[in-house]
């Protein structure tokens, strides 16, 4: 295991996609995936997967629960193409039918130690009123093709969409030989991005 | 030669008089620098928040950059605009800030301003919307002609940027 020149560095992602706060909907499961750049490979773990299908408690009724485990390395050359966790909320409508209540990416955290992300989910917008109402009447929301596109940032200068909850994750991050390589993260230790409270 | 990643994310806007916003962003480097990969410009979506009035775009970051010196050290410049149902755009506010010089994670909050016109103009304003813009944008991260214009204070932009720094040691730069 030990090398003394190391040309790969190793990143390690424990955690759990811990719940959501989607004030307007219930019965919720999410769908994660990673995206990442050219130069990296995950060499260990799950690269994707669903969590179950969770309501709101009796106790906190704006919680949703999924307690999710998330355990991923990755090994790369290059910090560029850095992962990214991309997640899609689904829920029932009114009718019954699966649509999409939230998109959303979050890059994995680059220092090392623990770390909460409250990520924003969002859904494509209709553009006129007609196909909003359509949309509702027959149960086919906008959705995008393919849900990695939420952890790119070219192509949105067209797109419209709404926000309309937050995830919450939680991440430990490990990195190995990141400094023999020379790359300075920063200090290491916990830190909470404050979003979106849970009642 | 030392490096520099920038890796984050846009995440959004809040204080601004409507919240249907968007955000056209770039990156200025001086000279000395050169992008080795990324995209240093761009456009995020235009988001309609249901729940509060903080518009979020979660737009990805990730810019990898090579230099020689210190001096122009790269600057993220921002454009604030608003997109009512008509699809019509107003500007609302320029900012910019520096990218943080010190490695690890930095969430910081990005101030705007917009120009003020004559008392016409903003009474055409806030009937019609509109409004005077900056004929060139380098005005926003440059302080050389600032000295005549007229603004007002918009709201601000949050940032979540996580810095890697490489080979700055071997150079001699502290910290």
């Amino acid at each position: 295991m030990a090398t003394s020149n190391p040309s790969v560095f190793l990143l390690s992602v424990n955690g759990q996609i811990q719940g959501a706060n989607f004030p307007e909907f219930d019965h919720l499961y999410c769908k994660f995936c990673f995206v990442y750049g050219h130069d990296w490979v995950p060499t260990a773990g799950l690269e994707e997967g669903i969590t179950q299908i969770t309501c709101k408690g009796k106790q906190s009724p704006h919680t949703l629960i999924w307690n999710f485990p998330l355990e991923t390395t990755f090994k790369s050359t290059n910090p560029s193409g850095w992962p990214q966790l991309v997640l899609s909320v689904y829920g029932p409508d009114v009718f019954g039918n699966d649509v999409v209540r939230g998109y959303g990416a979050t890059h994995i955290p680059i220092t090392p130690g623990q770390h909460t992300r409250s990520v924003p989910m969002f859904v494509p917008e209709p553009t006129w009123r007609l196909q909003k109402f359509t949309s509702w009447l027959l149960g086919r929301r906008p959705e995008y093709t393919d849900p990695k596109v939420v952890a790119h940032g070219e192509g949105r200068e067209v797109t419209r969409v709404r926000s309309q909850g937050f995830v919450t994750v939680s991440f430990h991050i490990m990195t190995k030989d990141m400094k023999k390589l020379g790359y300075d993260v920063g200090p290491s230790g916990a830190e909470n991005t404050p979003g979106w409270a849970a009642e | 030669m030392a490096e520099l990643h920038i890796i984050g994310q846009i995440v959004g806007a809040s204080g601004f008089p409507e919240s249907s916003l968007f955000c056209k962003w770039g990156v200025h480097t001086g000279g000395a620098w050169r992008l080795l990969s990324g995209l240093k410009e761009g456009q995020t979506q235009v988001d309609i928040p249901q729940i509060g009035d903080m518009a979020y775009w979660s737009h990805p970051i990730d810019l990898h950059y090579a230099t020689k010196g210190l001096q122009g050290w790269p600057k993220l410049h921002l454009q604030v605009w608003h997109q009512d149902s008509f699809g019509r755009s107003q500007m609302y506010g320029y900012g910019y800030c520096h990218v943080p010089s010190s490695p690890g994670h930095h969430r910081i909050s990005c101030v705007t301003w917009r120009p003020l016109g004559s008392w016409q103009e903003q009474l055409a304003q806030m009937f019609i919307g509109g409004g005077p813009q900056l004929r060139s944008p380098d005005i926003i991260y440059s302080g050389a002609d600032r000295y005549r214009l007229n603004t007002e204070a918009m709201g601000s932009v949050e940032l979540e940027l996580g810095i890697i720094m490489r080979h700055f040691d071997k150079y001699g730069v502290d910290g």
